[in-house]
């Protein structure tokens, strides 16, 4: 793998060597992220006009517009940025440790325990635990719990993987369970939930998500060296000094701690872990694990499905994870298919 | 190769004569708790009966009370005999060709394929009641299936990793669909909501009719294929060596898992953990013989599937909890208990 490498030049004696083709994919991103922000805010009946964005931006907003940015799709469209940066970041994190393209925290339990949660604080507790709080505790023992089965800690990928089956397993058939015994109005709402929605966010969910990219983003970018020798594999990576064991747990545990963020402000959302990896990796046609690039995919996919969510003329208010799932499994199957044409995988 | 196969198998130190009475005696053993699991399936219910009086309808000596009441029960017996050997044969045929221990019918789109073949049946063609939508349940499985082989299978390679992402694929979409349309539409959440759970009463024996040519179509194939799978298990170079085609093999294998797992789903929607569960349980007892394995599974599957409705039935009598959920709640402990005997790597 030949990549083009530049040096950045600062004075005389520092040359920082830069991949040209990671900063120039990273810098369309965000445009593209920017331009689905500004798509957000305007488009549609409630939208804000694109010539009154700017002043709307800058403070001068009143009434409607005023509405729409502060209480209708502000904050909804910053939780969609900070949920699906988390989860880019969590999926790439946990992808580079598992070596697994499939992975995310998802595969170990996280969604199907956030699932069950909110599933048995409707149930058994209606109205006196907020649902995202049940979620959370959900997600987080679906986990404890996988961490005390594999008897080894996070440190060997294939046992986490198929304790974390058996794990979601259980989450899931208790999630059918009482999506079928409870009324049909209640179970329809747990069954959006369950789906990932980020529709009525607040600030507060906003606020939540951006604490924890804070404090977990200089973590993730401290390991990142270490990462990317952990995936020469484990010799290798000890021979070098990387501690693959250490390294590894690290790695698992922010990243589900993202996860986490992402399901107490947005359900468990699908599949942005998953693909947002995929697609930095592609696009920079790179071996590291490319945490920015992969935090700013996942960004741009959760706001393009939650436009799409907010848009598209279909019957009935979709969450969003609906349409992550569905463009999740229709890009994995253009990879697929490109993959075929090539004749590579 | 039958020495070989016999050489790789666990606790295959004995010579082949020993193992194969061992064997006879496993099977006559299996065979024992599937009788008693279904004469537990035909006394155990919401209207309590005795082992002595299923016996005694089993003998034509019971009163016409008795006798309506356990004869009730014989088509979800029936029906959970089908869909555990379907589903756990499946599963062996699935591990087996795939050498992945995690391989269940999941894996290749089956339940979201039948899961889209009701959903759309009730949501635009009006179609409803347990016994209707099994008819939408097995062309929406088998078509998914299929789709799955076209795209995992299609080009150059057809690598099994391709295999498993076509299923995430199929599977992502049909979900994504699926879900769609239930929340879009309250009458079809309300009634595919008891189907996904996954169980075998309410349903009678035209269920288990409509599905029985596939499964049986699936279980022939899978007998047919079983010797040349064996030759799998010592890698696809010495496979070809020895004059067999892994490819074509692998293939036929995936299609009748397909068919044996669409068949199980459709008669009595998606149930987990038989086929990620037999196979372990079968590859202890039976060894490495494909042949072996999958009679075993075709014992052992409906057995547990069977105990896992009678248990659904009893613990929150008068109600009844869905085998869906009781397989669940089996399986997965067993398999976190199966976790710390893993070797280490991947």
């Amino acid at each position: 793998m030949s990549r083009p490498r530049g040096f950045l030049v600062l004075g005389r004696a520092v040359a920082v060597p830069v991949s040209r083709v990671p900063v120039t994919v990273g810098l369309v991103l965000i445009v593209l992220v920017l331009a689905a922000c500004v798509a957000t805010l305007s488009l549609g009946r409630l939208g804000i006009p694109l010539a009154d964005l700017p002043g709307a931006l800058s403070g001068g907003a009143s009434g409607k517009a005023a509405f729409v940015l502060e209480r209708l799709r502000g904050p909804r469209l910053v939780v969609g940025l900070g949920a699906g940066a988390a989860l880019g970041l969590s999926g790439a994190l946990f992808q580079t440790v598992t070596r697994n393209p499939l992975g995310s925290p998802d595969v170990i339990g996280l969604a199907g325990g956030a699932g069950a949660g909110a599933a048995a604080v409707a149930l058994l507790l209606p109205g006196v635990v907020p649902v995202p709080l049940g979620a959370l505790a959900g997600a987080l023992l679906a986990i404890a719990l996988v961490y005390v089965s594999t008897g080894t800690g996070f440190r060997n990928p294939g046992r986490l993987i198929v304790a974390g089956i058996g794990v979601s397993a259980i989450a899931v058939a208790f999630i059918q369970y009482v999506v079928y015994a409870v009324e049909r109005d209640k179970a329809t709402v747990l069954t959006a939930y369950v789906n990932g929605s980020l529709s009525a966010r607040s600030w507060e969910h906003a606020a939540t998500i951006g604490i924890v990219l804070l404090v977990v983003a200089p973590l993730a970018a401290a390991i990142a060296g270490r990462l990317g020798l952990a995936e020469m594999g484990d010799e290798t990576a000890a021979m070098l000094g990387a501690e693959p064991g250490r390294t590894r747990t690290a790695a698992v545990g922010l990243s589900i701690v993202l996860s986490a963020g992402a399901v107490a402000v947005a359900g468990p959302i699908a599949f942005i872990a998953l693909t947002a990896p995929q697609i930095a990796r592609r696009l920079t046609r790179g071996t590291g694990p490319h945490l920015t690039l992969a935090a700013l995919a996942g960004a741009l996919l959760l706001v393009l499905a939650d436009l799409a969510a907010q848009q598209l003329p279909l019957p009935g208010s979709l969450p969003v994870g609906i349409y992550t799932l569905a463009l999740g499994g229709l890009y994995l199957g253009y990879l697929l298919v490109r993959e075929w044409k090539k004749g590579t995988l | 190769m039958t020495v070989n196969v016999v050489r790789t198998a666990p606790g295959g130190a004995g010579a082949p004569r020993a193992r194969a009475s061992r064997l006879v005696w496993f099977l006559i053993a299996a065979l024992a708790v599937l009788a008693l699991s279904m004469l537990a399936s035909i006394t155990f219910g919401s209207l309590p009966t005795s082992v002595g009086d299923a016996v005694d309808v089993l003998r034509g000596t019971a009163d016409a009370n008795t006798a309506s009441v356990v004869q009730s029960r014989y088509p979800r017996t029936a029906l959970g005999l089908l869909a555990g050997l379907a589903l756990a044969v499946a599963g062996t045929i699935m591990q087996g060709v795939t050498r992945n221990p995690l391989a269940d019918p999941g894996l290749l789109g089956i339940t979201a394929g039948a899961s889209a073949g009701v959903v759309s049946a009730t949501a635009f063609l009006g179609v409803s009641g347990q016994w209707n939508t099994v008819w939408w349940a097995l062309p929406g499985a088998l078509l998914a299936g299929v789709l799955v082989h076209v795209i995992g299978s299609a080009g150059s390679g057809a690598g099994l990793v391709r295999l498993v992402l076509a299923g995430a694929v199929v599977s992502a979409v049909l979900t994504a669909y699926v879900q769609a349309v239930t929340l879009g539409l309250p009458k079809v959440f309300d009634s595919y909501r008891y189907w996904v759970v996954g169980a075998l009463g309410g349903r009678d024996f035209d269920v288990l009719l409509s599905v029985l040519p596939t499964a049986g179509l699936g279980l022939v194939m899978a007998l047919l294929l079983a010797p040349s799978l064996n030759t799998l298990a010592l890698g696809d170079e010495s496979a070809s060596a020895l004059g067999a085609r892994p490819g074509v093999t692998r293939a036929l294998g995936l299609v009748a898992a397909t068919l044996l797992s669409a068949a199980a789903t459709a008669a009595v929607g998606p149930i987990a953990f038989v086929g990620l569960a037999v196979p372990h349980i079968v590859r202890a007892v039976a060894g490495a013989d494909m042949r072996a394995q999958i009679v075993f599974s075709a014992v052992l599957g409906p057995a547990l599937l069977l105990l896992a409705d009678v248990v659904g039935r009893v613990v929150l009598r008068p109600q009844e909890l869905m085998v869906g959920v009781v397989t669940a709640f089996i399986g997965a402990p067993a398999l976190l208990v199966a976790v710390r005997r893993m070797k280490g790597g991947t």
